[in-house]
């Protein structure tokens, strides 16, 4: 038990990492990039150019997947010469804010910026405001003497001011474009890295991904969760119904909606049901659309056939599996032994046939959580329901890559861990895995 | 010793000629196989002779017709660029059926130069690929193929690349399996007492016993192969417009939906009944062949 | 006042529902069985024991059905009980032991369980009594510690252990009629033995009426009152057990005693008669008389008519034409043992052909926990073959003797390359084998030394022809020249009894003893000058076996091969090797010639496998010397002597602490024993007459 346990764990490392560095690398040599994504279009070259400098796309691949993993701050630090920090900022109770300072010789924390060509350092107040004092003084100089000065700015990056020289910086507010001069040549966005508990920031909605993953995380649990919960006990009691009636007309029809409700694929379920119930009987909606998205059980009738959808092919695929496994048992020689015992037939099912044939199919679905995962990408692209599949594939399209890592390592999380749960289960109804 | 008396001397030819027959009789005896592999045949048909078929190419826009339901002209109705729908599914027809057996065949190759060692040599050889396959099924088979097609672009050969790559851990793990238990048959022994070199027992020996287990496999690949290719298509994801594609017309059709659901309906049942045919003969053989053992 | 049968059958007959219509497993079968009474029924594999054992509690699935007959038990016509009197014969008053005990127990639930619901569905009983009962009833089947088995799990027994605690559940609701479907055909012979003893004194203690189906005659002639012979779906022959055995009256029972090889005649004092051809399926059985096809004193009259089962004196039913001639003129008679004419004389100065010198062969125990997975416990192994050297000449035959576990196939295994040795020496043709897999090998040596395999599913490779499979051999090796090789493939094919028709046959179109004999063609194709015999007839039926093995014997005298048989059976060792070794977990117990090895002084373990060999002589009353325990694990095996732990005869510490001496009885004889030799020459198998 403990060699799978570990095994899976171990597997689990190796496949996240493999998967992350795969990812950074084909995001890296996929056609397209993010700063046209981000600025449209019409963008120049030069805005373009900003654009990846500022989210420091420009830097070497594997930098940026070290940052990503190990974070970016012992990085800049090291430049900068001063600890940073990253502090939590309240506002409100739900919207949070992180921000990175330096911490100066006397404790406080500062950030820096040009201000009519001088160098300032602002210094941060204990009510969050900031104090700007000029900080000429702190200017280095390289061997050719250029003076230069690595800080950290106001958007959490580390930053690299010339004197004299300032760069240009487009940046995209909600007013439109700003043309900055005299802003940083160079940048290091700081993260603490995935290791360290921060996934970082959406290239798209400039928002921290975990929590654009988390709000949609839920929405999409409910979802998984409604068609679990319809599916597994319809799956395992038709399964059992089909099995125990082999070759009786009831299970040729359960085994034949069996495999047309497996075999569809989810889109055509799903247009199948919208079809018939939204458009044809017209008493549910056909698409949802939700007032906010963190309140969709507020319209419970919108969930009925992203639900239903989601369930049918995962009810199909559980019925066969169990019937399987259920027509395997009853043609076992302890099943003959029971009957031979003088067991009445239920006495048979309850205590001999339904224990046995339940370890494949409890293992099955553990397994199959992969395929509910992509069934839910399916399902909720077919209704436009706000989950983490749709997500998911908008940051695919979007090349959103720190979205596209974390939501797949949290899935990889996620199928590992029930595959884990499924062992031990299975183990708990197998003596034989129990006591090995 | 008694041999029996009605016993007739066949030839090689008559041998494999045998064979062949007992392999169609298999698909024969089954009714399901029977209705699978008709459903089947008659898109395989329908995607060989589609230009007879239609009147239409099916990139032709009718102005005129945009959106509209069956009609003596369109038997189909017309999508949202005013092309027919019955050009669009059979030439679709094409489009799926020669990349769901092709995808399949180069999962297949890749399964197989992973599977036979693995199953074969065991030890490290055995414990490497295995970890290798663990990951990439880890991964959820749709993310994989979004993240693939994403990055390296909607191209016919690149849905091909994806789902190879999506469908080879199965093939592997499959053919690891029976190689492992094939492995301890005698025969295999007695092929190393001859002094035949691994590569020789693992293609010739090996390979040719798993072929019944795997044939159905196969079958039931392409079925899946089928049912992501329609999947990719709906996600935006499969091959790039306007060619004929069952699951971009559902996605393009989609929208239209309220106003005109033949597109729609059209491609979703094309794309249902063959992925269900192919199933229901993969799965029909497979009762089959293990009532045959 | 004449007793009334418990259990009647009168003209049974059973069909089963396949695709290609009705096919009749079962004809015209009647018997009795009277309280008390052990009815052996005997019969080759796919001849219709197991249906008939089926069909009396009203078990043939959904495809098969009574066609005809009547099963009347207790008076009541069993055909004629709804499901639910039927279920409540079920258990209570009909019970059934079978082949496979470990599959025929629930995996997942606890043996108390299991017994309990056995009583619990014909009893309202409080629970302490149920517990009581049970406990009683694994008493009754010498379960050490019944409580502590009552909490366990199936697997966590052995299979010994399985079918006691089978037979406790069987004898729960103390039936009137027990079923035992082949209950020890799974076991080693030294647990059969031990759950033959529990069967008959069951029966002596319950007097319960039993119906014993096993293929041995031997098992048979030990349980059985009265023998029942099936071939094909029909029952050929019934007698009291006694009778059956000294003056059968049906050719079919005596070829099935005339091919068995008897462990008492010494060696070359008997011929094997095989009984030629196979048994027919049931689709395609012949006009006439079943056997006419194979019976050797077949008239032109017995392929015409059916005879019938006739009782020819009483009590004793023949199903053949000439039934009245035997009693006459007898188809046999047990001969007395001849005096032995073999002799085993060694070549004087001529160097052995394989010498094996302190082979180990261990394997590793996969890791199961998390400290061993990470290196904190050292690597276990199971030590298959730990530390045995013998060796064999040019031209004879080494026979291999043990129970199943005992390292028998490793040491085989070894010697030809699959498996590498852990350690020791190896040595064949003068050339060093210790350290090479066969892939290393040269290919004289490969040549030389060939294989014949156990399994006869498993020996062909079913993707090809028999022919291509022999033309392999001889062209890896160039045997011959390349438009030689059809000629040659078939002068082995009929050297093995087949013939060039089966060149382009695949192997399932052949029957498990015509596998075989391909495998022997493909191992004797390169002219070996040695081939290792692993169990080459124990996967086939008793008629089969005599041929292979005489087969065997005969390419061994034509080809001067020099073999090694391996195997169970002592009496195929006994009638085909020169010398033999005895294993016991992995090391060897005794080595000698094989009349010394069968004679005594014998090592304690030799003569407890000679004892518990079943004979098919029910006058032989067989003491046996009870082997006490399981057989331990080669992970761990007992420190000293392997065998103190089940020896009966142990004289104390010394066995536990040192490894036993090798005694030298004579030039070629070793025991390896702390017994002296007197004590030694004082064992042997205990096998009387009875009066």
């Amino acid at each position: 038990m403990a060699r799978y346990i570990i095994r899976r764990l171990f597997t689990m490392v190796i496949t996240m990492l493999v998967v992350s560095i795969v990812i950074f690398a084909v995001v890296e040599i996929a056609p397209g990039n993010v700063a046209r994504n981000i600025l449209g279009a019409y963008a120049t070259p030069e805005q373009e150019k900003s654009m990846e400098n500022q989210l420091g796309l420009d830097r070497p691949v594997a930098t940026r997947y070290i940052s990503w993993l190990f974070g970016s701050d012992w990085q800049a630090e090291r430049k900068i010469g001063r600890p940073l920090k990253e502090i939590v900022i309240q506002q409100g109770i739900v919207e949070r804010f992180r921000q990175w300072w330096a911490v100066d010789e006397d404790g406080s924390l500062v950030r820096w910026g040009i201000q009519d060509g001088q160098l300032y350092k602002y210094i941060r107040q204990p009510d969050g405001s900031t104090v700007g004092v000029p900080d000429e003084g702190a200017w280095r100089t390289d061997e050719s003497g250029i003076q230069y000065f690595w800080g950290v700015d106001n958007a959490n990056r580390a930053a690299l001011w010339i004197k004299g020289q300032g760069g240009v910086e487009y940046r995209y507010e909600y007013s439109g474009w700003r043309k900055s001069e005299n802003a940083p040549v160079d940048y290091i966005p700081l993260t603490k890295g995935l290791l360290r508990g921060d996934a970082g920031v959406s290239l798209r909605y400039r928002a921290p991904v975990s929590e654009l993953i988390a709000s949609r995380l839920k929405n999409s649990g409910i979802l998984a969760a409604l068609a679990f919960l319809v599916s597994i006990p319809l799956g395992l009691l038709l399964g059992l119904l089909a099995g125990l009636n082999e070759g009786k007309p009831a299970d040729r029809i359960l085994s034949l909606f069996g495999l047309v409700t497996t075999a569809s694929p989810d889109f055509a379920t799903g247009i199948f049901l919208i079809m018939i119930f939204s458009l044809w009987l017209k008493v549910l909606p056909g698409a949802t659309v939700f007032a906010s998205q963190t309140a969709i059980l507020d319209n419970p009738k919108m969930l009925v056939l992203p639900v239903l959808t989601a369930s049918l092919v995962e009810m199909g695929y559980i019925l066969r599996i169990t019937r399987a496994s259920v027509v395997e048992v009853v043609q076992s020689n302890y099943v003959r032994t029971a009957v031979l015992k003088g067991l009445s037939r239920t006495q048979v099912v309850l205590r001999h046939v339904l224990r046995n044939s339940l370890l494949a199919p409890i293992t099955v679905i553990m397994l199959h959580v992969n395929w509910l995962i992509g069934g839910l990408v399916v399902v909720e692209s077919v209704f436009g329901y706000p989950g983490l599949g749709n997500f998911i594939l908008n940051a695919a399209l979007y090349k959103d890559v720190y979205a596209i890592e974390a939501a797949s390592m949290f899935l990889i999380l996620l199928a590992v861990g029930t595959q884990l749960i499924a062992d031990i289960i299975y183990s708990f109804l197998n003596p034989r895995v129990r006591y090995a | 010793m008694a041999v029996e008396s009605t016993f007739i001397r066949i030839t090689p030819a008559q041998l494999r000629w045998r064979r062949f027959k007992e392999g169609v009789g298999l698909i024969f005896s089954s009714p399901t196989a029977v209705l699978g592999l008709a459903i089947v045949l008659i898109w395989v048909f329908i995607a060989i002779f589609a230009p007879y078929l239609t009147q239409y190419t099916p990139y032709e826009q009718d102005y005129k017709n945009v959106n509209k339901g069956p009609s003596p002209q369109h038997i189909l109705g017309t999508d949202h660029l005013g092309r027919d729908v019955w050009a669009r599914v059979a030439f679709g027809a094409r489009t799926i059926l020669l990349l769901a057996p092709i995808s399949v065949g180069v999962a297949f190759l890749l399964g197989m130069i992973l599977g036979l060692p693995a199953g074969y040599f065991g030890g490290w050889v055995d414990e490497v690929v295995m970890r290798i396959l663990d990951s990439i099924m880890a991964f959820p088979t749709i993310l994989l193929y979004m993240i693939i097609i994403s990055a390296v672009g909607a191209s016919p050969v690149n849905v091909v690349i994806a789902i190879a790559i999506g469908g080879a851990p199965g093939i592997a793990r499959l053919i690891r399996a029976l190689t492992l238990d094939i492995r301890t048959r005698e025969y295999i022994a007695a092929a190393r007492l001859r002094g035949d070199r691994p590569v020789h027992i693992m293609f010739r020996e090996i390979l040719p016993n798993c072929r019944g287990p795997l044939i159905v496999d196969l079958l039931l690949r392409i079925g899946y192969a089928a049912f992501y290719i329609g999947t990719l298509g709906f996600l935006g994801l499969g091959l790039p417009p306007p060619t004929p594609d069952w699951g971009g017309m559902v996605q393009e059709g989609h929208k239209f939906m309220t106003t005109n659901v033949w597109p729609v309906l059209s491609a979703t049942v094309a794309i249902v009944t063959l992925v269900v045919g192919l199933n229901l003969f993969a799965d029909g053989l497979r009762e089959e062949t293990m009532r045959y053992q | 006042m004449k007793e009334e049968p418990i259990l009647s059958v009168q003209n049974l007959a059973i069909a089963y529902k396949t695709r290609k219509g009705f096919i009749q497993a079962v004809r015209d079968v009647s018997f009795e069985i009277m309280p008390g009474e052990n009815l052996g029924l005997v019969g080759e594999s796919g001849c219709g024991k197991s249906t008939v054992a089926y069909s009396l509690v009203g078990f043939l699935g959904r495809n098969g059905r009574i066609t005809n007959g009547r099963i009347i038990f207790k008076g009541q016509d069993m055909q004629s009980l709804d499901e639910k009197s039927l279920r409540e014969l079920r258990g209570a008053h009909i019970a059934m032991v079978y082949q496979e005990p470990m599959s025929s127990l629930n995996p997942t639930m606890r043996i108390g369980r299991q017994l309990a619901e056995a009583l619990a569905a014909h009893a309202d009983l409080p629970a302490d009594e149920i517990r009581r009962r049970c406990i009683k009833a694994l008493e009754d089947v010498y379960m050490p510690e019944p409580e502590s088995i009552l909490v366990r799990y199936p697997h966590q027994l052995s299979g010994g252990q399985q079918q006691r605690v089978c037979i406790a559940m069987a004898m729960l609701n103390q039936p009137e009629l027990l079923i035992m479907d082949e209950p020890t055909t799974a076991l080693d012979v030294t647990v059969e033995a031990a759950v033959l003893d529990l069967v008959a004194e069951l029966q002596e203690k319950f007097r319960t009426a039993t119906l014993y189906i096993s293929h041995n005659l031997g098992v048979i002639a030990r349980v059985a009152d009265k023998v029942g012979v099936m071939y094909a779906g029909e029952l050929v022959e019934l007698a009291p057990t006694a009778q059956i055995y000294s003056h059968p009256l049906h050719p079919y029972t005596v070829g099935l005693m005339r091919c068995l090889p008897d462990v008492d005649a010494p060696r070359g004092t008997r011929e094997l008669h095989p009984i030629p051809g196979r048994v027919p399926s049931p689709a395609e059985v012949p006009a006439g008389c079943i056997f006419a096809p194979r019976c050797e004193y077949a008239a032109p009259e017995c392929s015409e008519g059916r005879p019938s089962f006739e009782e020819i004196t009483p009590g004793h039913f023949s199903r053949c034409w000439r039934a009245r001639e035997w009693l006459e003129t007898p188809l046999w008679t047990k001969k007395p043992a001849q005096s032995s004419t073999y002799v085993c004389a060694k070549p004087a100065a001529e160097e052995p052909i394989l010498k094996v010198e302190d082979v180990r062969t261990y394997y590793p125990v996969p890791f199961t926990s998390v400290r061993s997975l990470i290196g904190l416990e050292k690597r276990r192994y199971v030590r298959a073959v730990d530390g045995v050297s013998l060796s064999v000449d040019c031209g004879y035959t080494l026979g291999i003797v043990g129970e199943s576990g005992c390292g028998k196939s490793s040491l085989a295994r070894t010697i030809v390359g699959l498996e590498a040795p852990t350690g020791g020496k190896m040595e064949f043709l003068g050339i060093d084998i210790s350290d090479e897999p066969v892939e290393r090998r040269r290919r004289e040596v490969i040549r030389h030394l060939q294989m014949v395999f156990q399994n006869p599913d498993g020996t062909l490779n079913p993707s090809y022809t028999v022919g291509d499979q022999i033309a392999m051999s001889l062209k890896r090796f160039r045997v011959v020249p390349a438009d030689e090789v059809y000629g040659r493939v078939v002068q082995l094919l009929e050297a093995v009894k087949l013939n060039e028709t089966y060149y382009y046959r695949l192997p399932r179109q052949l029957s498990g003893g015509e596998k075989q004999r391909v495998g022997i063609a493909r191992a004797i194709a390169s002219n070996p000058k040695m081939v290792i015999c692993d169990e080459p007839v124990s996967a086939l039926d008793v008629s089969v076996q005599a041929a292979v093995l005489t087969l065997l014997q005969e390419i061994q005298q034509e080809y001067q091969t020099a073999m090694i048989l391996i195997s169970h059976d002592l009496s195929s060792v006994r009638f085909f090797s020169d010398y033999v070794a005895v294993m016991y977990l992995g090391k060897i117990v005794e080595y000698g010639q094989v009349e010394e090895i069968f004679s005594p002084p014998s090592h304690p373990y030799t003569a407890a496998l000679l004892a518990a060999v079943p004979r098919p002589d029910p006058t032989l009353k067989q003491e046996f010397i009870r082997l006490s325990g399981e057989i331990p694990s080669p992970v761990n095996p007992p420190a000293g002597c392997r065998f103190h732990t089940r020896c009966p005869y142990k004289i104390g510490e010394i066995c536990e602490r040192e490894e036993p001496p090798a005694r030298r009885m004579s030039m070629d004889h070793i025991i390896y024993c702390h017994l002296p030799a007197d004590t030694l020459h004082a064992i042997h198998p205990v096998i009387r007459r009875s009066a």
